[in-house]
């Protein structure tokens, strides 16, 4: 059996961002559906903190293929 | 981690070829400008796209302002368009004194847009977003900026004290506290800015060439054809999918670029 | 094509690194030259006439609004103008209704009135005449039944009374008989 490690590895490191942006984009849209007035306020919000998150499964991603 | 696309190798002509995922970024100089301080100089292909990418969103600029009109033609109410959306940006997240950042942050977008939408555009087919040499400039520019505008309004002593020591925080955690601002104000902010960028690219370029390598493989295979019609009708999606991460990821590298400006305005955290 | 390429380079190159992560010196020195030519030409070139474009045009709306407020202004003026002079008008028009409506009523009556005086006038004259009539027929008739009556008498008694006797007789019967009726 052959293959890689790092491919274990990219797998592992997307379950933390997965979870956040489920939690970080259920919780922007349960806000916005509150309160429909200040949704362009939770949308940027809303895609800084999916910037933050993706950051961190996207290094996982380029590690997998940098090392 | 090559053994990804070792899957490529079914089609069993290309043995071994795509083992080495740099070859999709790298390319050699082919014009040697000579060594500079330790550093071999040279001009490379991605070098050549990205001015020519350059060039081209500075000529279409230039040409739609060249004679601005009151009434706007297609290019310049294009371009305007662009301009409000950045002035949108500035004002949204910075508030009427982010005014004077709308010509940074306008440049910043349609410079990343234009290196990003290389990925896709025929001939070219490279972003060099997608090597680090571009996010890395963009960023440490970005850097410059807001750590000039802080200094600039907060004063030297004061920019760096109010990212050391945020107030409204018991004086023990600042013993915990401000390594981890320091860090993440001046190291962690830049670099993010810059990996999020050139993660999103590079990941966005292999999957684009995985999308065109794979048609052009399977389908003249005995077995695996069927695969090579799935790639071939995958590809307009994998490319309207990487038109919109392009479109986003220079939205993003714009966005935080102002939040950070903002953060540097004024002394709040 | 351009897979060809990378495909050929790679064998070329037969390196077994994965991507790498440090920057090329020489793509950062050209990507940042290239990028600082734009900044230069975006600040120097487009930025001054983009604004001055959106400061024309703001001055223009705000210059047509302005236009347009006058232009309101004036027009509300006008037709207050008008307004009173369409109420005058129409004040006037009821004014001269209502004249005419007295006139009219002060003609009718009049009429009527002088119809009815007249035809009052009528009637009396008629019951006058019709009075008249009466009065002379019942002088006649009282003369002609004195004298058949005295006739009659007379043919009845003959020769036993004397003319003169008997008129004063049946003159006193008829006058009784007159005053009964």
């Amino acid at each position: 059996m052959t293959g890689s490690l790092n491919v274990i590895g990219y797998g592992l490191a997307t379950l933390g961002p997965a979870i956040g942006l489920g939690m970080l984009i259920g919780k922007a849209l349960e806000s916005m559906a509150r309160q429909p007035e200040a949704a362009g306020m939770v949308r940027t919000t809303m895609f800084i903190g999916i910037a933050v998150v993706e950051a961190l499964a996207l290094l996982g991603f380029v590690l997998a293929f940098a090392l | 981690m090559t053994h990804v696309l070792a899957a490529a190798e079914w089609g069993g002509e290309f043995d071994g070829v795509l083992d080495d995922i740099n070859a999709l970024f790298d390319f050699p100089k082919f014009i040697d400008l000579g060594t500079w301080f330790g550093q071999d100089i040279g001009i490379n292909r991605t070098i050549i796209i990205a001015w020519l990418m350059t060039a081209l969103v500075g000529l279409l600029f230039v040409i739609a302002f060249r004679d601005p009109k009151l009434v706007p033609g297609k290019l310049q109410s294009a371009l305007e368009m662009v301009i409000d959306f950045n002035r949108q940006i500035a004002l949204d997240i910075i508030g009427p004194k982010g005014l004077k950042f709308v010509p940074m942050l306008t440049t910043f977008f349609v410079a990343i847009f234009a290196l990003n939408i290389a990925k896709i555009t025929p001939i070219f087919m490279l972003p060099p977003t997608g090597r680090m040499a571009w996010p890395l400039m963009f960023a440490v520019i970005a850097w410059l900026i807001y750590v000039g505008v802080g200094i600039q309004n907060q004063g030297l002593g004061g920019y760096f004290a109010g990212i050391a020591f945020p107030p409204g925080v018991p004086k023990a955690l600042y013993i915990i506290l401000t390594p981890i601002e320091i860090v993440s104000s001046l190291i962690l902010r830049p670099f993010t800015l810059a990996i999020r960028l050139f993660a999103n690219m590079a990941a966005g370029h292999i999957l684009v060439v995985i999308t065109l390598v794979t048609p052009w493989i399977f389908l003249s295979s005995a077995r695996g054809w069927p695969i090579g019609v799935f790639g071939v009708v995958l590809g307009p999606l994998v490319f309207a999918f990487e038109l919109f991460i392009i479109a986003l990821q220079a939205y993003i590298f714009t966005m935080l670029t102002a939040v950070y400006i903002d953060s540097s305005m004024e002394a709040h955290h | 094509m351009l897979l060809a390429t990378t495909i050929i380079l790679a064998v070329e190159n037969g390196e077994t690194t994965g991507i790498q992560l440090l920057p090329d010196a020489s793509e950062l020195v050209m990507g940042t030259v290239a990028f600082l030519l734009l900044v230069a030409l975006m600040v120097k070139f487009v930025f001054p006439k983009a604004n001055q474009a959106f400061e024309d045009r703001a001055a223009a709306i705000q210059g047509k609004m302005e236009e347009a407020d006058a232009k309101l202004v004036e027009a509300e003026e006008t037709k207050r103008t008008y307004e009173a002079g369409i109420a005058d008008a129409r004040g006037e028009a009821d004014r001269i209704i209502e004249e005419a409506r007295a006139s009219a009523e002060a003609l009718r009556a009049d009429v009527v009135a002088k119809a009815e005086a007249e035809a009052a006038a009528i009637v009396e004259r008629a019951q006058t005449d019709v009075a008249g009539e009466r009065e002379r027929v019942v002088q006649d008739l009282r003369a002609q039944v004195g004298a058949i009556s005295v006739e009659l008498a007379a043919r009845i008694v003959e020769r036993e009374l004397d003319q003169a006797t008997h008129e004063g007789l049946v003159d006193e019967y008829i006058q009784r008989l007159s005053s009964q009726n």
